[in-house]
């Protein structure tokens, strides 16, 4: 910016030392050829002993430039007796020429010679512009499903870490007695709130806030009183997804979609069975197993020989938990299924230890980028 | 749980392999998780038969026994206790090979030739159990090979059953699931009770539940005369494949009848109960007992209890006591068959840490009306193995029975949830195979009875699950996605924080995740002053997860100090994540955050000296960083003010405004941490809230049309003493400002002793422009001269031309 400026507003230095300026155009009129070929000579000189390129613009602009010689010359031309007109004419083109050329050879000639690398230019030190970072692989896993997702029309919903007995457990259609409620599975507050165990809830919060259609993702942190180990972690992510129509929505539906996000998180190859289970919140339920990725479905050691890796729960949602929310299940049905993150991440990039995901360690980390 | 599959043949016919059988029960709801192979083919092992065994001289535990392999009588030296004259046992005869591969021969034993060896249950392979020599039936012949007894390898699958599924915890439940598969029929055992004697009420002085909620029923039943003994090698055998050890007939009978249909059952000596009485109560307060397991335990009021008519003698459905136990002396029973409310055992067995095999079964739920059927199964079986005689009739309190639950089943329903085309006589017909009775069928749908045993069939969404993975899951058709927008539907916040994660990853910083528990210690040393607000955790899993973190920054400086540990000694990392907070009514609230952290030489400079960059370059690092993605968020009015901050080095300690608004916080952590982790350059960390700093991450551009007039740059050096700071020099001119006066910037600091000790130099440009006009020379003239008459009276700074 400040370059273009200052060429536009500072005056040019060089109008200022041309002494031929002072005659006016009218002068030219009575010249002729030999004089304009006397400047040909003077001006070619003085464009072979230029040693710079900004001498080279020197003589460039004082001889063929806007205000130059030159376009005096031109300009005089009609005042100039008929009869030398066009030998002037000519003289005046030769010049225009030859003095073209020879600026052209000179700064080829020049540029050549001052062109190239200086003494002590390296090419080969490394790049310095900064690199970039990485998004952790938690991050990552939860970005992309999200992404997924949101190209069958999913967004995003959130909710609160600190959760209500009623929230996580109770609209969930869980038991009172159930073992999930024990002080030895949930981190319950001196509050009376717990730190949800799923992110279920965000479930049930959208659905007290909105009618149906409902098409919501949940991603999102959650706690469990495990003892950490290999493949557990006492905080760990979910995410989770909620498709509630006013309308008959079925299995069939679930497990297309299921087999849509498969395909497009774990590679075109990846195929999706379903197997009975218990939830409280969905009824039927169901884990969803993918095809393990490592041996393409011929068994192998990540997949305990059985060709199948579970990645999923799901089901077609209770009617009990409608009716906690206010909605008719007679008239509106929709599935949910949760994922955990951390696993699918360490399912996805191979990644053994579940704590390697929270140790944070620099040269891990690098390898998401 | 254990289920041998040899047992559940006994119920049900099947031709599967144990491979299909357990797919087959996999995929219909009870995950097989293992298929395990008890017991070899006993090559070479026979029947012995014990002749003699006499206690072996000059060896404290040993005895020396005379074993008959039915051919001839060898002298083995054994060290069982069970080793009794004429008993049949299993015998490996010398030259003879255990399961194991252990091979028999002769040894000297306490200077007795011993040839061959009696074994026990683990030296057979057939479960850990070496509390004794394996007892076999008393008509085995001697000689026999052992194979013939034992029946060769039991395959054993290992279930997990579901919670709701309490059902499927015993045998027949699971040769129900089996039959259903199959549409086969289930076979229960026929019960033939030979009843004689006095009346059981004769016997037992009455049953009296105080509060029916905690037990809906209770049934007892009396035996007299029993003997107590061994139980039946096969009933042995089974329990121990169940994972539940032999103790005796009677015992080993209520344990065999709770494997094979789920109803927990309880003998009592009926001679140690008070009065011959029976009442269902909680403990009184300051009642002990002690249990079974030998352990004297504190009731507490809640704890329901089955007493006698002085004191508890059993903890109700957890565990009985020690003084009314089965023992060697005991002929008079009582037989408990009971029902006890789910929540309360749970609660119970939880206290007491003290889960068993009864209890899992109540905590989920038993039959009511399957309570008498196992009564019944269990008195016969008594009679059959321990003698004695069954008194006529069963003491039944049922106060609590509720008649059978009707439920319409839809078929339209059950094909629109499942997806699968299931006819009508089909859907009926499997319900009606999981023993699910259809009581009328009409056009559209058929009317079931909910059973007793399935407590989890409560509506038409539960016999829609039964019908979907009895017809099977793989019949599931996956059509095409079908995509439908959601209008009004928003992810705006999700969606700010992840640009706001991409522009850190771009900026070169990496992204770091801590758990959200922290340290009471690490907590302390960024602050011992906010001990009263912090979360704690009422049971942590660990004492150093004692807490809910209230800052992101404790965390990003061990994560740096844990890397640098490591060997890597520069790291720019970030982190999103929540923190609790507890205000001062002693709520609990959370507040997603964001914090930065530099150590080491991350800055853009590639070639990096090994020193690594000195503070000023570090904490300016991290202003940068904190600069470009406020503006990348559209933060507007960015501020920088010292504040003081316990963690950091004081005078590093910048807050960030945007307006009056408080986003955050900067500086360089004090030496005192640093220290903790060994760290010798400085580390620079920030932590702002997050949603401030995201809200308008995504604001429409405002454009503003391009300049016309050109402008006139002009340069001003400020010599200044080394006290003024660049912010007052800027906020000097600013304050000053002319309109035309429209950039402002540093591009050099220069110190030389031409300016003198404890001065320097500031080179700034500074860029005029009108919005109306091209500004002569004198104008702008004007204005520099200007700008810097008010440098010199505000400041007392010179200029250098």
């Amino acid at each position: 910016m400040s370059v273009w400026v200052k060429t536009h507003t500072l005056p040019n230095p060089h109008t200022h030392t041309l002494g031929l300026r002072a005659k006016p155009a009218l002068f030219y009129a009575d010249m002729n050829a030999k004089e304009i070929s006397d400047i040909r000579s003077r001006a070619l000189a003085e464009a072979e002993s230029a040693k710079t390129a900004e001498a080279l613009e020197t003589v460039r602009i004082r001889y063929l430039g806007r205000k130059g010689l030159l376009q005096d010359v031109m300009k005089g031309l009609k005042d100039v007796d008929p009869a030398e007109r066009a030998e002037v004419g000519r003289e005046a083109n030769a010049l225009k020429k030859n003095l073209d050329t020879l600026l052209r050879q000179r700064k080829s000639a020049l540029d050549q010679s001052g062109s190239g690398a200086p003494l002590g230019f390296d090419p080969t030190l490394p790049g310095a512009w900064r690199e970039p970072g990485t998004p952790h692989p938690v991050s990552r896993v939860i970005e992309d499903c999200v992404s997924i997702f949101a190209r069958l029309g999913f967004t995003v919903a959130e909710g609160p870490d600190i959760e209500t007995r009623y929230h996580n457990f109770e609209a969930l259609n869980t038991p009172a007695h159930h073992p999930s409620l024990d002080a030895l599975d949930t981190f319950w507050l001196d509050t009376g709130a717990c730190l949800r165990t799923q992110t279920s809830p965000v479930q049930i919060r959208v659905m007290e806030s909105v009618a149906p259609p409902v098409r919501v993702v949940t991603p999102g942190r959650c706690y469990r009183r495990d003892t950490t180990d290999a493949t557990h972690s006492a905080n760990f992510h979910q995410i989770e997804g909620l498709y509630v129509e006013r309308g008959p929505v079925s299995l069939a539906d679930l497990k297309s979609l299921l087999a849509y996000f498969a395909r497009e998180m774990m590679g075109s190859h990846t195929d999706v069975r379903f197997r009975p289970h218990f939830f409280p919140f969905t009824e039927p339920s169901v884990e969803c197993d993918f095809t393990c990725h490592v041996c393409g479905g011929r068994g192998c050691r990540v997949c305990k020989f059985s060709g199948w890796i579970e990645i999923a729960g799901a089901g077609m949602v209770d009617p009990r938990v409608f009716r906690k929310v206010g909605y008719d299940p007679e008239t509106v049905s929709g599935y949910a299924w949760g994922m955990g993150v951390e696993r699918i991440a360490m399912v996805k990039y191979g990644i053994q230890d579940i704590r390697t995901l929270y140790e944070n360690d620099a040269r891990f980390l690098a390898q998401f980028g | 749980m254990k289920l041998p599959v040899s047992w559940l043949k006994d119920y049900v016919d099947f031709e599967w392999t144990a491979e299909e059988l357990a797919e087959k029960l996999t995929f219909s709801g009870t995950e097989v998780e293992g298929i395990e192979t008890v017991g070899g083919t006993f090559d070479g092992l026979i029947v012995g038969a014990l002749v003699a065994a006499e206690p072996l001289p000059g060896a404290d535990r040993l005895r020396l026994c005379q074993v008959s392999d039915g051919r001839e009588t060898l002298s083995v030296v054994c060290g069982a206790d069970n080793a009794v004259a004429g008993a049949k046992i299993a015998f490996a005869p010398p030259g003879s090979t255990l399961p194991n591969g252990t091979a028999i021969g002769e040894t000297t034993l306490a200077d007795t030739v011993s040839r061959g060896m009696l074994c026990a249950e683990d030296e057979l392979g057939l479960s850990d159990d070496h509390s004794g020599v394996l007892i076999l039936p008393p008509d085995a012949e001697p000689g026999t090979p052992l194979a013939k007894i034992l029946g060769g390898p039991e395959t054993l699958l290992d279930l997990e059953v579901t919670w709701n599924r309490p059902d499927c915890l015993s045998v027949i439940g699971m040769a129900r699931e089996v039959a259903a598969l199959l549409g086969r029929p289930l076979r229960r055992p026929d019960i033939a009770l030979n009843e004689s004697g006095p009346a059981v009420t004769d016997l037992v002085a009455g049953v009296m539940i105080e509060d029916a909620r905690l037990c809906p029923r209770y049934t007892a039943r009396a035996l007299t005369g029993v003997a107590l003994g061994p139980s039946p090698f096969w009933m042995r055998r089974r329990l121990s494949l169940s994972g539940i050890r032999a103790i005796n007939n009677i015992v080993d009978i209520t344990n065999y009848v709770l494997l094979e249909c789920g109803q927990p059952l309880h003998a009592f000596d009926a001679d140690r109960l008070s009065e011959r009485r029976i009442v269902v109560r909680t403990a009184r307060p300051g009642e002990r007992m002690r249990t079974l397991d030998e352990a004297d335990r504190a009731l507490t009021p809640d704890t329901l209890v089955i007493a006698d008519a002085e004191q508890p003698v059993a903890i109700a459905g957890i565990m009985g006591g020690a003084g009314s136990e089965i023992g060697s002396a005991t002929t008079q029973v009582l037989l408990e068959s009971a029902c006890f409310d789910p929540a309360s055992i749970r609660a119970t067995a939880s206290r007491l840490g003290l889960g068993t095999e009864a209890s899992r079964r109540f905590e989920r739920g038993i039959d009511l009306a399957g309570v008498e059927w196992a009564s019944r199964r269990a008195a016969a079986l008594m009679v059959e193995h321990a003698g004695g005689s069954l008194a006529p009739g069963v003491i039944d309190a049922f106060p609590g029975d509720t008649p059978a639950r009707s439920i319409p089943c839809r078929y339209d329903r059950v094909r629109a949830v499942t997806g699968m085309d299931i006819g009508n006589d089909t859907i009926a017909s499997i319900l009606e195979s999981l023993e699910i009775p259809v009581a009328k069928k009409t056009a559209d749908a058929c009317i079931v009875a909910a059973p007793s045993f399935r407590l989890d069939i409560e509506e038409e969404a539960d016999l829609i699950e039964e019908t979907a993975r009895i017809h099977g899951l793989d019949k599931v058709p996956a059509t095409a996605p079908v995509s439908r927008i959601v209008p009004g539907a928003s992810d705006e916040p999700f969606r700010a924080v992840s640009f706001c994660r991409q522009t850190l990853v771009g900026l070169g910083l990496s992204e770091i995740m801590n758990y959200s528990f922290v340290s009471p210690a690490l907590l302390d040393l960024f602050g011992a002053g906010d001990a009263d607000r912090r979360v704690a955790l009422p049971n942590p899993v660990s004492a150093d997860q004692g807490f809910l973190r209230n800052a992101l920054t404790p965390h990003m400086a061990e994560t740096l100090g844990r890397n640098l540990s490591r060997q890597v000694d520069h790291a720019a990392f970030f982190e999103i994540g929540r923190v609790f907070l507890r205000a001062e009514d002693g709520s609990v609230r959370e507040e997603s955050r964001l914090a930065l952290g530099l150590m080491g030489a991350v800055e853009r400079r590639t070639l990096r000296g090994k020193a690594g960059p000195g503070s000023a370059d570090m904490f300016l690092a991290l202003k940068g960083i904190v600069t470009a993605l406020t503006k990348t968020l559209h933060v507007d009015s960015i501020g920088f003010e010292p504040e003081k901050q316990p963690f950091l080095e004081p005078g590093t300690a910048m807050a960030v405004y945007a307006g009056k608004n408080r986003l955050g916080g900067l500086g360089l952590l004090n030496r005192a941490l640093r220290s903790e982790w060994r760290m010798r350059g400085p580390v620079a960390v920030a932590e702002f809230a997050l949603e401030p700093l995201v809200v308008r991450a995504f604001r429409m551009p405002e454009l503003k049309p391009l300049p016309v007039y050109p402008a006139v740059i002009r340069d001003l050096a400020v010599v200044a003493d080394e006290s003024a700071t660049h912010g007052q020099i800027e906020a000097a001119l600013l304050n000053n400002a002319p309109d035309v006066l429209v950039g402002i910037e540093l591009f050099d600091i220069f110190r030389s002793p031409d300016i003198g000790e404890g001065r320097k130099s500031l080179a700034y440009s500074m860029t005029y422009r009108s919005s109306e006009k091209t500004l002569t020379d004198e104008e702008v003239n004007a204005c520099h001269e200007s700008a810097k008459n008010a440098l010199r009276q505000t400041l007392g700074v010179d200029f250098r031309e």
